[in-house]
């Protein structure tokens, strides 16, 4: 596989969590707004990066019937360093994700690409895969954050779009908009996958 | 035999390998994040109570340990003299755990300058209301001597309605606060003197 | 009557699944049909309840002692792979009827995020034992609630006439945007 493959595949052909469909939670728990949406979106992408790094580093050290096991020490691991690194540095944000910083852990997207992808491949390729995947995340909780946001709150990074007389749909912000938000969206994406006569993978 | 060894061998070996990343990130960020702890969560309480900048306020610190709690005290001080305190309190008993409280006292007048809360996860709408300044202003200018408690009780202050664990875990809260000054303050002052020189 | 409303709180108002958004890839990945949505529902809440006492004893009397909390995550998703590793190990031998209801679904089980968002919310609110119990049974019972009826929808979905772009997941999640909305009529039943 050509490194160029490897590094657009993540963002349209298993663009997560659309086209791949894993990580719905996070997408759905802290998209409510684009600041929240991009910041977890770059926690997961870091510790995709180096999960991919360090479980292709050890793939084959590590024996077969344990790995999962080892999988999920070294994710761990790497998501309590995101959690403290944010903590230091990004206090406000840490806070407003709250939990759902250490549930990266089970974030389905990180273990899916170990075991699909990093603990078969070399390191450099494994790391590009972990790039290509979180940055397609990282965009995916964005475009999701900035529609509810814009809609939801009338504001855009915090700063106000459509002067006072703008009634929030409110409704965005909150679960329900949540899952219709995605479910649109996903639909919107197939209807033009299908426009370009590509199949449909998920079912 | 031998597949069992390494499977726990490679098992250990990456648990410790963790352990010691993590210790090390730990050990190098700790203050760090104490630091940012201070100044979000303490900060705003602690700008209200003095009207100073949070920064100013927050490198005076001490951490005074009584019966297996510390409580974090913050101070003011004009010279050589200790004019205002900020001791920061758990109230036991909250509907849903602890409510962390932060009182003020001004150390020469011997009264409360404010109450502020610092954390609480209490019902939002019902025992968050501890939060709004027309309960918390009911300690302000009180004399530290005086006891606090629930009018229900034959106090003077006005629990929220429909919130009575709440309103009783601030006051368990202030009577902490209460009795620390009144029974450890020289000890308190010691600290201080101690930190400054 | 406080651990009542705790439990009709999280059953309801604070649905794991649906105000919380915990949980969702085996809530759309196992939900197609009715029977298995009810072995990985009756699975959760057996080892959502199990982990979550467990984890409440690591936290409180290893973790916070030794000023360990930090590494909660670490602990926490390790006691969970253990758990469920060691309960299929059990039920295999014990009880091969409960083993062949909930097996399969026991390794997805880990990697759920309802597990262990409970395990993460019972330290969060600072519950005491009998409340976690409580809070974690309930919680795991609105999951199999939720996933039972969502079940029930997607089985009748088949046979309505969906446009072919809407087909699948995406259906699925508009659905589960209306099932939240009507659960999000429950918001001010408990205080």
């Amino acid at each position: 596989m050509s490194y160029k493959k490897v590094l657009l595949h993540g963002l349209w052909q298993d663009l997560p969590p659309f086209r791949l469909v894993l990580g719905l939670c996070p997408a759905l728990a802290v998209t409510a707004s684009i600041e929240n949406g991009l910041g977890m979106g770059l926690a997961a992408t870091f510790v995709l990066i180096f999960s991919n790094m360090l479980i292709s580093m050890l793939r084959n050290i590590i024996p077969d019937q344990v790995r999962i096991a080892c999988f999920i020490v070294l994710i761990a691991t790497l998501v309590v360093i995101v959690e403290m690194v944010m903590k230091a540095y990004f206090f406000p944000l840490s806070q407003q994700l709250g939990i759902y910083i250490p549930l990266i852990v089970v974030n389905c997207i990180i273990l899916g690409r170990a075991e699909a992808f990093a603990s078969r491949n070399p390191v450099l390729l494994s790391m590009a895969d972990g790039l290509s995947i979180g940055i397609g995340f990282t965009l995916s909780l964005s475009l999701v954050g900035s529609i509810r946001e814009i809609l939801g709150a009338g504001t855009w990074f915090g700063i106000p779009l459509f002067g006072s007389n703008f009634e929030p749909f409110e409704f965005m912000i909150k679960a329900p908009g949540a899952f219709l938000c995605l479910g649109i969206l996903l639909g919107l994406m197939n209807a033009y996958s299908r426009k370009r006569g590509e199949s449909i993978i998920q079912t | 035999m031998r597949e069992i060894s390494k499977l726990v061998l490679v098992l250990s070996l990456i648990c410790g390998i963790s352990a010691a990343a993590l210790t090390i990130v730990r050990v190098s960020l700790e203050e760090r994040i104490d630091m940012q702890n201070d100044f979000y969560v303490r900060g705003p309480a602690l700008e209200q109570l003095f009207q100073k900048p949070a920064n100013d306020v927050l490198k005076n610190k001490i951490a005074f340990a009584i019966d297996d709690i510390t409580y974090p005290i913050f101070y003011m001080t004009d010279g050589d003299m200790i004019t205002g305190l900020a001791i920061e309190a758990p109230g036991r008993g909250g509907y849903a755990g602890d409510i962390i409280i932060m009182m003020g006292i001004d150390t020469e007048a011997e009264k409360i300058i404010g109450l502020e809360i610092i954390q609480h996860s209490e019902t939002p709408g019902v025992g968050s209301k501890v939060e709004k300044v027309s309960f918390r202003k009911q300690w302000c200018n009180l004399g530290i001597s005086e006891s606090f408690e629930l009018r229900t009780h034959g106090g003077i202050i006005d629990a929220i309605s429909g919130a009575t664990y709440s309103s009783n875990a601030v006051v368990d809260g202030t009577n902490r606060v209460k009795s620390i000054i009144n029974d450890h303050l020289d000890e308190i002052e010691s600290l201080i003197q101690a930190n400054l020189d | 009557m406080d651990l009542l409303l705790l439990a009709i709180g999280a059953i309801f108002v604070n649905n794991i699944l649906l105000a919380q958004y915990l949980g969702n890839c085996p809530f759309c990945g196992v939900s197609k049909k009715l029977s298995t949505s009810v072995g990985m529902g009756l699975a959760v809440i057996f080892v959502a309840t199990l982990a979550s006492i467990f984890t409440w004893f690591a936290y409180h009397y290893i973790l916070k002692p030794y000023n360990m909390e930090f590494i909660r995550t670490l602990a926490f998703i390790l006691i969970i792979a253990a758990l469920v590793q060691f309960v299929e190990i059990f039920l295999k031998k014990q009880s091969k009827t409960l083993f062949n209801a909930l097996g399969i679904y026991l390794p997805l089980i880990t990697t759920n995020c309802a597990v262990m968002g409970i395990t993460l919310l019972n330290i969060k609110y600072e519950f005491n034992f009998i409340e976690v119990i409580v809070f974690s049974a309930a919680s795991a019972a609105g999951f199999t609630i939720a996933i039972i009826l969502f079940a029930g929808l997607r089985e009748r979905l088949i046979i309505a006439p969906v446009p072919k772009a809407m087909q699948g997941t995406a259906i699925a999640l508009v659905t589960a945007g209306i099932m939240s909305m009507a659960f999000l009529g429950f918001t001010g039943m408990v205080k």
